[in-house]
């Protein structure tokens, strides 16, 4: 379709914040990033270029490398099982159940809660002497074993319980909202044809819900990317470093441990490697058949 | 879901319960237990005097509630030399949702539509740059941004902290946004500008009002994410802006004072109050059909 | 939509027109992490004296070390810093005085002697370039025993000393296993404060000083580096499987709660005592275990002032300075903190048995330890952190983590 000058001018009026946002924002704060990366900068940033030593130094760091290693397992977990269980949470209330809002605010809720505290309380219920594993032993059952939380190997298993657990609400509303958009006259097809409910879903409504999904999938992501306080508040990356993650070896090397150099370095190997994964993506998006 | 759940006209509107809905009614019943057995432990916690916390009895309830600790969580906490509990930021933090939740949702959708519907030159690049900035921990911006914004001449306030939030809340509302009107029927967009209409107006008139399930996920992800920042608004707010979240750190994140569990807990909750009455009011929003409408119109 | 849009953007407006007038009175905004009752009561002896001495004090409180040191940074980057602010004694404002961004507060150290009165190593630990940079307010002591007098006495036990006298009574208490023998609160940070305090309570002065302040990487190879790596692995065995992730608070009350014998932490626990009306040499005792080479951890805070254009702002912080090391207000300061003052010269009547004998280690040169962050930069402390950590929680050998120490001092410049 071709556009007059005038929605030419319109869409790109539209654009003009974003464009400012990108331009100002994100490409400076990420070359500033980047360019710090190169520099021995502590505490305070400095410009003394000391050339790729700080990647040296990350490569060789054991807890850089079990970070890779965490946030990867978690990542895949984080982001199948939210899918289906946020899937099959929306599916379940788009069945005309009673007492909607409650339903569907109880799945909510962890989303409103920051991690700071509720990490905690996931920390105690998981913990061996004092949560779960003790709760069932107390009630009888002496072999009940349940703990992951203070075991190296297991731990990062813990943060995806708590993870699931928040961020499943959030993809049952997106899944929910796309339901809605779907259009009432499919269902009333389906039905003229006496199609069984879940082949419709199954075989019709999945499918139209890419989009759905899609944007669920890339939220999750951004949050496994970006995870912080729940290591933090849950295990503080431990036992030793063993429920570490990249966005935390960061965080403690900015701040705690005044280390810019090294944070930087760490974040740009983490967008060197999203640029890697996402790029690809667009690509074949983009010669699948543009926007549409 | 089983077979037996055949698709019968009735069955939809009617609540009759069969085996199917016997399944539907356990299923949800077993994951509310998952979700709420942490609230639970919270909300038993906040009930509890520190000496029966310390036992350790953690799914117990409590011997003798008292509501003791939410009166001082939401009054008489020090959080620093004021002690006067979280209420004190719950206005800043009011102050600073709205705007930043409002201007991020329109500018996000915005550029949504205008990346989805509209044949823009370089549209899948500057998609492609927002999605990429947004896995990028947004802590790394904080210096450099602090330096944008006083070269600038804005230093802290609660425009600043309005801006910053519309910036990083960009990425995903537009992804949010774009991923939402590319799913929709193009013969809606096609028909409006067969009849004339301009960018704007199919914007305001057609697109939005179907997107209100979406603009419903915007508003929570957004309440959320802004109601819970805590580094952004202590940097960039100025210290007259604090929000909430502030004092509930102040209250929970203490290092070497003593620790009172059910302060914490109580604090914890009260704060999460306002999302929680947004995720409950939106209820309404949520609603079938608007496409099918939209289109017989 | 629109009208919410019209609302906001009124709100905003509005706010933006507020802007403070200032005035021209002595006004400090002052940020520091001590938010907790407690640690509240502490700071408002500061802001009290310095209400009274004609000031204005605007309390900007950010719980968490990191989140306190961030905001405060980035302002002071930002040419927008607060009137003073709270650091660790150590290290931490090293770069501050090289970037020439702090004033320092020499004249009023000269004229009111700190000097004289204060521990050598905190001095040291205020000064850069001859100058003092920094007001050190307090002296944390970091490797504190704190034990359950009934439960030791329970198995016959009387202090321990050494940690030779520690590990025979833990045994003792595993053998009789009513109790947890050592609470602990497996989190990164206090797995490395245990280490320090068996590195300095079995490896001494020296090598306390040498590993973290010569950083001698030849020392970290040394067989009593490696003694003292084979005693700090060895507590693992009496510690219980919950300790991984819990807090330190909680381990304390294992032992307050008589579930535990003995923890290892700084003196800020006693809070956690006082809390639960609990008594010093009666409920529960305090000690420091040593070879009887150097001995006490003297961690604390300091409160820097970064540089201001405007004379009312230096003159406040010169106040500040000046009266937060006032006798009197050391003393009640130490009072609500749980610390001890950091003269010497004050009168110690009022301080609880474990703080008074805080004094008396204090008071003995060859007792006088600097804490980590005094010997080594946050990026050594915190490398280190991720060694000691992942020994104590793997199955690493001795021998690995020695080499692994040895690396990381190698590799810290």
């Amino acid at each position: 379709m071709r556009l007059s000058l005038n929605s030419r001018l319109s869409a790109f009026s539209a654009l003009l914040p974003a464009l400012l946002v990108m331009l100002v924002v994100y490409v400076g704060a990420t070359s500033w990033t980047v360019w710090m990366s190169l520099t021995n900068s502590r505490m305070l940033p400095n410009n003394n270029f000391v050339g790729l030593r700080q990647y040296e130094m990350l490569l060789g760091n054991d807890r850089w490398i079990t970070s890779v290693h965490n946030i990867v397992i978690y990542g895949v977990l984080l982001v199948s099982l939210a899918l289906v269980v946020g899937f099959l949470l929306a599916v379940a209330i788009d069945q005309r159940v009673r007492a909607e809002d409650t339903i569907r605010s109880i799945y909510l809720y962890p989303y409103s809660m920051s991690f700071i505290v509720t990490g905690l309380v996931w920390q105690w219920l998981l913990n061996p002497t004092l949560g779960i594993q003790h709760v069932l032993r107390s009630w009888g059952f002496e072999g009940a074993t349940f703990d992951w939380i203070v075991r190296p190997e297991t731990a990062i298993y813990c943060l995806v319980i708590a993870g699931v657990w928040q961020a499943s609400g959030l993809v049952m509303a997106i899944m929910l909202a796309g339901l809605r958009g779907v259009d009432e006259e499919i269902w009333k097809a389906a039905r003229v044809d006496g199609l069984p409910k879940w082949r419709v879903y199954v075989s019709i409504i999945v499918p139209m819900m890419g989009a759905s999904f899609a944007t669920a999938a890339v939220l999750l992501s951004t949050g496994v990317v970006r995870l912080y306080d729940l290591s933090v508040s849950m295990t503080n990356g431990g036992p030793g470093i063993a429920s570490e993650v990249p966005a935390k070896f960061v965080m403690d090397h900015l701040f705690e441990r005044a280390n810019i150099g090294l944070a930087t370095a760490a974040a740009t190997t983490m967008l060197i490697t999203v640029i890697a994964v996402v790029a690809p993506y667009l690509y074949w998006r983009a010669r699948k058949g543009g926007m549409r | 879901m089983t077979a037996a759940a055949q698709f019968l006209p009735a069955a939809r509107r009617s609540k009759r319960m069969n085996p199917a809905r016997w399944g539907l009614y356990a299923f949800i019943f077993i994951t509310a237990l998952y979700f709420l057995l942490p609230l639970y432990v919270m909300v038993v916690t906040s009930l509890k005097p520190m000496a029966e916390i310390r036992q350790g009895n953690l799914l117990a309830l409590p011997m003798s509630p008292s509501v003791d600790a939410w009166v001082k969580a939401w009054t008489s906490a020090c959080t620093g030399l004021t002690c006067q509990g979280i209420r004190i930021g719950f206005f800043n933090s009011v102050r600073i949702l709205v705007p930043s939740v409002a201007i991020s949702i329109l500018v996000g959708s915005l550029t949504g539509y205008a990346l989805s519907l509209w044949r823009v030159r370089g549209a899948n690049i500057l998609f492609g740059a927002m999605m990429v900035v947004a896995f990028i921990p947004y802590q790394l911006f904080i210096y450099p941004l602090v330096r944008v914004f006083s070269f600038a001449g804005l230093g802290q306030s609660l425009l600043t902290i309005v801006i910053i939030h519309t910036i990083f809340g960009l990425p995903t509302m537009t992804l949010l946004f774009r991923n939402y009107f590319a799913s929709l029927p193009v013969e809606l967009f096609k028909a409006a500008r067969v009849d004339g209409a301009g960018f704007y107006q199919i914007y305001a008139r057609i697109m939005m009002p179907m997107a209100t399930p979406m603009v419903v996920v915007a508003v929570i992800l957004q309440t959320t994410g802004i109601w819970n920042d805590f580094i952004l608004g202590l940097v960039f707010a100025g210290r007259d802006n604090l929000p909430m979240t502030v004092q509930l750190n102040n209250i929970v994140n203490s290092t070497q004072g003593e620790r009172a569990y059910n302060v914490d807990m109580a604090a914890t909750l009260l704060t999460a109050l306002l999302p929680l009455a947004v995720y409950f009011g939106s209820g309404r929003w949520f609603v079938r059909g608007i496409a099918a409408g939209a289109v017989k119109g | 939509m629109k009208r919410t849009l019209f609302a906001s953007v009124a709100i905003v407006a509005a706010a933006w027109a507020s802007v403070p007038v200032s005035a021209e009175e002595m006004k400090a905004e002052v940020i520091h992490w001590w938010t907790s009752g407690g640690e509240a009561a502490a700071v408002k002896v500061f802001a009290d004296q310095f209400t009274k001495a004609g000031g204005t004090w605007i309390d900007s409180a950010v719980a968490g070390a990191p989140n306190a040191r961030n905001a405060a940074i980035s302002r002071t980057v930002a040419g927008n810093p607060p009137t003073a602010m709270q650091l660790n004694t150590g290290k931490q404002f090293d770069e501050l005085v090289e970037g020439d961004l702090l004033a320092d507060v020499d004249v009023v150290a000269t004229e009111d002697n700190w000097k004289g009165v204060m521990p050598a190593a905190i001095v040291a630990a205020a000064t850069r370039n001859g100058k003092m940079y920094a007001v050190p307010v307090n002296i944390h002591g970091q490797n504190w025993l704190w034990y359950n007098k009934t439960v030791l006495a329970s198995v016959g036990a009387a202090e321990p000393k050494t940690w030779n006298d520690a590990l025979a009574i833990l045994e003792k208490l595993k053998v009789d296993g009513k109790v947890i023998p050592l609470a602990f609160s497996g989190q990164k940070n206090w797995e490395q404060n245990l280490f320090n305090a068996v590195m300095i309570g079995v490896g001494g002065a020296q090598m306390w000083t040498g590993i973290l302040g010569k950083r001698d990487a030849a020392l970290a190879g040394s067989a009593e580096f490696k003694a003292v790596a084979v005693t700090y692995k060895k507590l693992k065995d009496y510690v219980d499987a919950g300790a991984p992730g819990r807090n330190w608070n909680d381990a304390t009350n294992l032992v307050i709660q008589g579930k535990a014998g003995m923890q290892i932490m700084g003196d800020w626990a006693k809070g956690e005592f006082v809390a639960a009306d609990k008594i010093p040499d009666k409920d529960y005792g305090c000690t420091v275990l040593s070879n009887g080479s150097g001995g006490y951890i003297m961690g604390g805070d300091v409160f820097v002032f970064p540089k201001a254009k405007d004379p009312s702002t230096t003159k406040a912080q010169m106040t500040l300075a000046k009266l937060m090391l006032t006798p009197e207000t050391q003393i009640q300061f130490a009072l609500k903190k749980g610390s001890i003052p950091v003269r010497g010269d004050v009168d110690t009547s009022a301080l609880d048995a474990c703080a008074q004998k805080g004094m008396r280690y204090v008071a003995d040169k060859a007792q006088q330890m600097p804490s980590g962050d005094m010997l080594a930069p946050p990026a050594l402390i915190g490398a280190l952190q991720d060694a000691i950590s992942q020994y104590w929680n793997t199955n690493m050998s001795a021998d690995e983590f020695s080499a692994k120490v040895a690396a990381v001092l190698k590799s810290q410049e």
